[in-house]
């Protein structure tokens, strides 16, 4: 029963936290929003049993990648004057609305029809970093290696693009 | 109630997808990227209670990863968008219109 409450309450945040992402014209009022969101969303993690993710998702999302973006914003010392004039915004957000409600609905439909499940807590380490990481090393090796070659390729990249270019001539 | 997770994870997508097409700020364009990001994985976590397997949650970690690729090197363009024009309107940055 409680665990239908905190079910409605963290579902409620995420959702008020992706509308004022949406709708704040200063993103710094949006990354504010957004860290809302994902800290709900850890919320819900916990209560599907993932234990890992929840706290994955505390640590690299909430705490590492939203502080590298608010620690961007404030670098670049954005004035309300900087922002792009949004005159036909909330234009734009019915327009969206409307464009986006059948795929919405479609998918609603699919979701529909799978079987009915409770989500109790799991016992049995479920979620632990033990069974997420036998799996993790053993069926998606592959994968795992690839991602970081793919950090890698990432770092690189940053450091080209953002560092100081000294041309030869 | 797996239903209500999947829902939420849709109402989520959706409200990213809104935010991507009618907003022209870069910054809250790329958020809401983030946030169609965080609604997959919303979707794979709960599949994976509903599966009782952990490769839903193991895809879910991969999917982090990305993001966190993919907020370095948004970040990087980024800044150097804002030195190029000063400005942080994605109409500006039509560069590769030719």
């Amino acid at each position: 029963m409680i665990a239908q409450w905190l079910f409605f309450g963290f579902a409620t945040l995420a959702v008020l936290g992706a509308l004022g992402l949406v709708l704040f014209r200063h993103p710094m009022n949006g990354a504010m929003c957004f860290i809302v969101t994902l800290i709900s969303l850890a919320g819900l993690y916990a209560l599907l049993s993932a234990s890992l993710l929840f706290a994955l998702q505390l640590i690299v999302y909430a705490g590492a990648i939203m502080s590298l973006i608010l620690f961007i914003i404030m670098f670049l010392n954005i004035q309300i004057t900087d922002l792009p004039e949004e005159k036909g915004r909330w234009t734009f957000f019915f327009g969206g609305i409307v464009l986006i409600a059948p795929i919405g609905l479609f998918l609603l439909k699919i979701v529909k029809t799978l079987p009915e499940s409770s989500t109790t807590i799991i016992g049995d380490n479920f979620g632990g970093v033990k069974k997420v990481g036998m799996v993790l090393f053993r069926d998606w090796l592959l994968p795992f290696e690839i991602v970081s070659i793919l950090l890698l390729v990432a770092l690189v990249g940053a450091v080209v693009l953002a560092g100081k270019k000294e041309m030869a001539s | 109630m797996i239903i209500d997770y999947l829902v939420l994870s849709i109402i989520l997508f959706c409200l990213g997808i809104v935010g991507v097409i009618s907003r022209r700020n870069v910054f809250t364009v790329f958020m809401a990227i983030e946030l169609m990001l965080n609604a997959a994985n919303l979707a794979f976590i709960a599949l994976s209670r509903l599966h009782e397997s952990m490769d839903g949650q193991v895809l879910a970690m991969l999917v982090m990863a990305v993001a966190a690729a993919e907020a370095a090197l948004a970040l990087a363009v980024v800044i150097l968008l804002h030195k190029h024009t000063g400005k942080l309107d994605t109409n500006v940055f039509s560069l590769l219109k030719g």
